[in-house]
């Protein structure tokens, strides 16, 4: 009971962090509908943002979570103003030019890195990275729980915005058609760029929020991209609610998995759960839930 | 229509005897790697560039080839060579299923679809050890000393390869393929039965890359899961040949590798000695700069935007 | 199109043509040195490189070979055995070296193996540990490091003659060298009657470890024996922290647990964590400290036994260069296979034995983690510290 108990906490709070990587890519997949495969790279920038901020300025990482945030949003915006809009006029067979194109952005991100830092590992020691505070037997990481909180937070915030703002009510509209939407007097372009720095910010939060946990090297983004995408095709694309549930829903298949299949097969339990909801559940949770 | 046979077979004639012009064995492997490149990247084409099914998981057709040849070896104690054949049908049975489940699903969907069945099927190999001895891997003893008889075996692999696109492009099937790609809904409506033609194409196209795997098991001697089913050496490679190259060309990928198998020696070795060491640490920086570079200016790639490229050469404008 | 085709064919031609025209003047001697210098493995291929760079110099610097000064030519291999594969093909033929050394990952390694013997290069191994490297009968591949199933040799004496468990458990990355380790390590438990009650690999680069750590926290085993890389054995030993596992030792087979970034990373968490090793500046060989020092003054960081091995490795180079009757591969050869010296990594002679060829029969050794530095704690002769056993974790760790 122990066992499953500490198994079940462990994937929940493992899932805060999920969620919160999630989040960037289902807004952005949603809006635009293309895969960002550069997404965990982006995480990868925003957590050498932190690491920087630590060892120069001795920030915590939680602080320069504000600090990352802005910076990763100017980076996206950027991204997607010289780099994915432009391909939107080019004429080209595969329609997947801009997936392509997150590809090669991934990789020249990684390979700055590499150059600017080497490929050393690094990390923050934190007096909190490894506190865990007791419940009966079960532990539960202090840092893992603080991560958790502040994944709901953003995702209530990015609610509130997407439905109460006018710029979030553009973003809804533009997912939803986004012809209409230029019809109806939004401009398209403006919001992709805006819609891409937000997931940008979204998932350098949960790159400072990782850092005092987890370690960092230049490769540390690829696996984080292949979650996002398991998260986002579980929750549904373009729902923050999806995003929260399907992160939750992953950590904790993915521990259920390594304790009750065995550790090597982690991983494989979050593919086969993405390939069985893109066959038998398409458009994810959200179908079931509606928001 | 002269001038493009006498082309080929100058080409021919140029691949043929390389082996007698360049005596050094390290060109002869970069040359044989780029054409196991040529096989690879052209059956990613032919699904991707033709079908217009974008897969993210070719490592998937190439790894079962390799396996297949290697686990001939360790478990039946038969010739690693019957690979070639029987590898390519291991792929095209897999590609069954990965057909099953992904041609539910367009676009982005079925490429991450792919992409996450490549990622399933590496763990497999990997905890998977009574069968594929998992991260130890296969090694088996290579057939030939000299690289004579690997070079004509892949340029065979190769001009096969490339010689059934093209033909297969000229065919019905071919344009059932193009308008797939083009309009899947259109080309329903006009009797063409989609999941079939789409599952023709994959089979086709899992046939080769599972015969360069097998090829690769051959010549390298040594496998692993995480070298066969590699998500970026493999899948992501084998798009990055096909769009440098130029997609839905059949020549494209052929270009596609050499340049992106030459790219990587040129930059790894430092421009073979001349230019100064850290150079070599920028080889991968390079290969992503290329990607944008192409898709921002090239998206057609080498082969398909070549006009474009001899105007800019040339400095002439283009002719109306 | 045809005359791209054209165009392309021809400067292929002419680049290959220009490039086998170039050759150098014959006042050094070549040695090719592969290594992975970027991709994943590159932490570690660096540190091997400095090691080389080091000893190259002093070797010169003293006169070098006859007169003749060793020029080291270190290509990176990027991890992956194709590519491991154009780099010794080149070496061998382009850079026309006289030998080869280096090898760091197992499968790049063999790959590289393969080449060698094919073209009678020898090839001198001093990383890349999977056994059936050396069981092949090649003649001309000689290794330095022991063969990864003997790296916890020492370990298993000292649980055999100190710790004395009855219960094991086994965690390992899925890798070649995680898995063979894993294997031969249980195999030996076995052998010894210690029962293994829990043997599961996983993916290197994980984050949450828990859920197999709170399964070997229920079995509550007497060691917990880690095959990892230094930054998934940090979270590992973080974590068990967390979840207050409480075994009698926590003991890494090698690879990251000698690490300093280990112990940065995992901070009190690694405090009195024993590991394998397979070298360890105390040991009294020649030059073992003199090496240690010199890296960290040169360099400003330490350096470990991946250095130390390609340190001694750049030695038995040069004795071997010094030897041997002529640069022709078989006299190379003969004279790698009587080598007989003292390095700063121990004694090296290659010999053939179990199921080995030309195999150096080095000896492993324990070291324990006490107050943040990495201390000798076994076999008792050279040990620097007494081992520190029995530990109270709980404390250790500050609870």
């Amino acid at each position: 009971m122990t066992v499953f108990l500490q198994t079940l906490v462990a994937g929940v709070l493992i899932g805060g962090i999920y969620s919160l990587i999630g989040i960037g890519m289902t807004l952005i997949m949603g809006v635009m509908g293309i895969i960002n495969l550069a997404h965990g790279q982006l995480m990868m920038v925003a957590m050498y943002i932190t690491l920087v901020l630590f060892n120069v300025l001795h920030f915590d990482p939680y602080i320069s979570l504000f600090v990352a945030m802005p910076c990763l949003f100017l980076l996206g915006v950027l991204i997607q103003k010289f780099l994915l809009n432009p391909l939107m006029k080019i004429e080209s067979i595969l329609p997947e030019n801009q997936v392509l194109m997150t590809v090669g952005i991934g990789m020249v991100l990684t390979e700055i890195i590499r150059f600017i830092f080497s490929s050393d590992y690094k990390s923050v020691k934190t007096p909190y990275s490894s506190s865990a505070f007791f419940i009966g037997d079960i532990s539960f990481s202090l840092p893992m729980c603080i991560a958790f909180g502040v994944a709901l937070i953003f995702t209530g915030l990015l609610f509130w915005f997407l439905l109460k703002t006018d710029i979030g009510r553009s973003i809804r509209a533009t997912a939803q058609d986004k012809d209409a939407a230029t019809l109806m007097g939004v401009n398209t372009g403006r919001i992709t760029v805006i819609t891409f720095g937000l997931g940008s910010a979204l998932v350098a939060a949960a790159g400072s929020l990782l850092l005092p946990i987890f370690y960092l090297f230049p490769d540390v983004g690829g696996p984080f991209t292949l979650k996002a995408f398991v998260i986002t095709i579980l929750g549904g694309l373009g729902s923050t609610v999806g995003a929260i549930v399907g992160g939750v829903v992953l950590g904790i298949a993915e521990s259920l998995g390594a304790t009750y299949i065995g550790m090597g097969y982690k991983e494989m339990v979050g593919f086969v759960i993405f390939v069985l909801v893109l066959v038998f559940l398409p458009g994810g949770l959200k179908r079931l839930t509606k928001i | 229509m002269k001038s493009k046979n006498i082309t080929l077979i100058i080409l021919g004639i140029f691949f043929l005897l390389f082996p007698f012009i360049i005596k050094s064995e390290y060109y002869q492997h970069l040359v044989i790697i780029a054409l196991m490149w040529v096989v690879i990247g052209s059956s990613w084409n032919l699904l991707a560039g033709y079908t217009g099914q974008v897969s993210f998981g070719h490592a998937i057709f190439f790894g079962v080839g390799a396996y297949t040849a290697g686990i001939f070896v360790t478990k039946l104690e038969i010739s690693a060579w019957w690979g070639m054949l029987f590898g390519g049908f291991a792929a095209m049975l897999i590609a069954l299923f990965v057909g099953w489940v992904c041609f539910r699903l367009r676009g982005p969907y079925f490429a991450l679809a792919t992409l996450a069945g490549s990622e399933i099927i590496r763990l497999v190999a990997t905890n998977w050890e009574s069968l594929t001895d998992g991260m130890v891997g296969i090694l088996i003893i290579q057939s030939f000393r000299s690289k004579l008889p690997y070079y004509y075996i892949v340029l065979g692999l190769a001009a096969a390869c490339i010689y059934a696109i093209h033909l297969l492009m000229k065919s019905k099937w071919g344009y059932y393929f193009v308008s797939i790609r083009e309009d899947q809904d259109a080309a329903e409506s006009l009797g063409i039965n989609t999941t079939l033609y789409k599952n023709i194409s994959l089979l086709i196209s899992a046939f080769f890359a599972g015969s360069a795997g097998a090829f690769y098991m051959n010549y390298m001697a040594f496998i692993d899961p995480h070298v066969v089913f590699s998500l970026h050496y493999i899948s992501i490679m084998a798009i990055l040949v096909g769009i440098v190259g130029g997609v839905a060309t059949i020549m494209g990928p052929a270009v596609g590798a050499f340049v992106m198998v030459g790219v990587q020696e040129t930059f790894r070795s430092a421009f073979f000695g001349v230019a100064p060491r850290w150079i070599s640490e920028a080889h991968a920086l390079v290969f992503g700069l290329l990607v944008i570079f192409v898709i921002m200016f090239m998206a057609n790639g080498i082969v398909g935007d070549w006009g474009k490229i001899k105007r800019v050469l040339l400095g002439t404008r283009p002719s109306a | 199109m045809k005359k791209l085709i054209l165009v392309t064919v021809l400067l292929f031609s002419l680049g290959l043509l220009a490039g086998h025209g170039i050759s150098f003047a014959e006042d050094t001697i070549k040695v090719g040195i592969v290594l992975p210098l970027t991709g994943d493995q590159a932490k570690f291929g660096e540190i091997e490189k400095l090691s080389f760079d080091m000893a190259l110099e002093e070797i010169n610097g003293k006169g070098g070979i006859k007169g003749k000064k060793i020029e080291l030519v270190i290509e990176d291999d990027t991890g992956r055995p194709e590519v491991g594969r154009s780099v010794v093909e080149k070496l061998i033929t382009k850079d026309k070296v006289v030998m080869i050394g280096g090898g760091y990952s197992s499968s790049v390694t063999y790959a590289v193996a393969g080449v060698c013997q094919q073209n009678q290069m020898p090839f001198l191994i001093n990383t890349g540990a999977a056994d059936k490297i050396t069981e092949q009968k090649w003649d001309y591949i000689f290794r330095l490091n022991p063969p990864a199933s003997k790296y916890s040799a020492s370990v298993e004496e000292l649980l055999a003659e100190v710790i004395k468990p009855k219960t094991v458990t086994i965690l390992h990355e899925n890798s070649l060298f995680g898995t063979s380790s894993a294997k031969s390590f249980e195999k030996s438990c076995e052998k010894a009657g210690y029962k293994v009650l829990l043997k599961q690999g996983y993916e290197a680069g994980g984050i949450d470890f828990k859920p197999v750590l709170t399964q070997v926290k229920q079995l509550n085993p007497d060691v917990v024996y880690m095959v990892s890389y230094v930054m998934d054995a940090a979270l590992i030993m973080k974590q068990s922290k967390e979840l207050k596992i409480n075994p009698k030792m926590f003991i890494g087979g090698a690879a990251g647990f000698t690490l300093p970034e280990f112990q940065q990373n995992a901070g009190a968490a690694s405090e009195k964590i024993i590991s394998a090793t397979l070298w360890h500046q105390v040991l009294p060989f020649p030059g073992a400290m003199d090496y240690y020092n010199k890296f960290k003054a040169k360099f400003n960081k330490e350096t470990e036994y991946h250095g130390a091995e390609a340190y001694a490795a750049a030695y038995v180079i040069a004795d071997v260069l010094n030897r041997t009757k002529s640069l022709k591969n078989e006299d190379i050869k003969k004279a790698l296979s009587e080598t007989d010296m003292m390095t700063a990594f121990g004694p090296v002679k290659f010999t053939n034995w179990d199921k080995m060829t030309n195999q150096n029969k080095a000896s492993s050794y324990v070291v324990q983690w006490i107050d943040g530095k990495l201390e000798m704690v076994w076999p008792k002769n050279l040990a620097a510290k007494p081992f520190v056993f029995p530990v109270n974790w709980l404390k250790v760790w500050g609870y």
